[in-house]
């Protein structure tokens, strides 16, 4: 019974991490990244993605309209940068306006 | 093995389950990716990359086809899941109603089971099929949006294409409906007496209701019929006018009596389908053939009526006195 409560526990904090993927993203995103720097900056401001999440999701975003990425070559092997694109900072600025009134209303209920 | 081979192969496996257009260019970012991912794992082991620190890597990256499925999904549905509960149902009861029409003709011994079972006992899966290639269709119509499904006209497409009805939605007086049904039973009432007894004896019957002399032998019944299966009929049709005649005329008595009339019914029905498809009722072939034709309709119209009353049954949310 402990261990199936443990189980839905997870469940219910992975569906909370999932919504918040992507704004977590996108908040990263303002500057141009690679998926490995990406992932990295996530990880160091405490939301770690695995990899096989993060790196299909940029695509897909990119695939929405809200980023643009392109190929850069520097000191290393190519490297696809996204960025945000104007779509994309447009939906950033709605969503994170939707954030703070979500968590000012969620400190409401779980005050 | 070397570990950009492992890598390399992993890569491959990825791309050639991905959209063509999606194939190399996503190829060649997962390949930079894992391979910077690789060379941080091996600093972190503190040594060289080699074969089992790549096959970690792309292990723990995911299965090639989940990884795939991530980047574009690959899969589509045939039946939407909203649909599933009814498909499942719908499926069932075609192949429920098939079978007990046709199963009857095994127990009478006018075919062998195998027989029944490679005709109309497999036979009754095709309605599945069927039911696949019509869901099928509904779901591609609704992802190709033919019909908007907050329009209303032509009503017909919500039907066939299981299209929600929301903005005409209106109450069903259920029990409007009840009174339409007992007002309509009291009114074939006395129809079901006379039909009651005319089947006794109807050859007798027909003898004393046309001039002298009329031949009436065409309506005797088949002798083995008469003497086994039409007395049982007989006496479930009586009952069951009985308890309509007590239900009618004692309301506090019509509800418990609902479900036995029900039961009664039930059987009632079965009972004709088995005597249509296992049993001779006339002597005479042609109007034997000709009144089971008739009786089928009687039938069809009964077995829609079970079902609607049994869904109807089965979905209402009955309130608790002390609530209501």
């Amino acid at each position: 019974m402990v261990k199936a409560n443990d189980n839905s526990a997870t469940k219910l904090d992975t569906e909370l991490r999932r919504g918040v993927v992507v704004l977590a993203v996108l908040s990263q995103l303002r500057t141009a990244q690679y998926g490995y720097s990406l992932r990295q900056a996530l990880a160091e401001r405490g939301m770690p993605i695995e990899e096989g999440t993060l790196y299909p999701l940029m695509r897909r975003l990119e695939e929405q309209g809200l980023l643009a990425s392109e190929w850069r070559i520097a000191d290393g092997p190519p490297r696809r940068y996204y960025k945000l694109s104007p779509k994309g900072s447009r939906v950033y600025a709605e969503l994170t306006e939707n954030w703070h009134t979500l968590v000012k209303t969620m400190n409401k209920l779980l005050d | 093995m070397d570990a950009q081979v492992v890598i390399d192969s992993y890569i491959n496996s990825v791309a050639s389950r991905l959209p063509r257009r999606l194939r190399n260019d996503v190829g060649v970012e997962l390949r930079t990716l894992l391979t910077e991912q690789l060379a941080t794992a091996a600093a972190a082991a503190g040594r060289s990359p080699d074969e089992k620190l790549a096959t970690d890597v792309v292990r723990k990256f995911g299965r090639p086809e989940e990884v795939a499925a991530r980047y574009s999904p690959l899969g589509f549905q045939i039946i939407e899941p909203e649909h599933a509960p009814v498909f499942v149902k719908l499926s069932a009861a075609c192949v429920a109603i098939q079978w007990a029409l046709t199963l009857p003709a095994v127990f009478v011994s006018r075919m062998t089971f195998s027989q029944w079972w490679m005709s109309w006992g497999f036979g009754a899966f095709a309605w599945v099929g069927a039911l696949v290639v019509w869901f099928g269709l509904v779901t591609w119509g609704r992802r190709r949006s033919l019909v908007d499904p907050e329009s209303l006209a032509p009503r017909w497409w919500h039907f066939l294409l299981w299209l929600p009805l929301p903005a005409d939605w209106r109450p069903v007086d259920r029990e409007a409906l009840k009174r339409i049904e007992r007002r309509t039973e009291l009114g074939a009432f006395p129809l079901g007496v006379a039909v009651t007894i005319f089947l006794i004896a109807p050859a007798w019957f027909l003898g004393l209701l046309t001039p002298a002399g009329t031949n009436t032998s065409w309506a005797l019944y088949d002798e083995h019929f008469r003497r086994t299966l039409l007395p049982v009929l007989i006496v479930l049709m009586v009952v069951r006018l009985a308890l309509c005649a007590t239900a009618a005329m004692n309301a506090g008595l019509r509800a418990r009596l609902e479900m036995i009339r029900y039961g009664l019914w039930v059987c009632f029905v079965g009972l004709l389908f088995w005597t249509v498809f296992g049993w001779h009722i006339f002597a005479i072939p042609a109007v034997d053939a000709g009144f089971k034709a008739w009786l089928l309709i009687y039938l069809l119209v009964n077995t829609i009526q079970i079902i609607l009353w049994t869904y109807r049954a089965l979905t209402q949310v009955r309130v608790p006195p002390t609530v209501a």
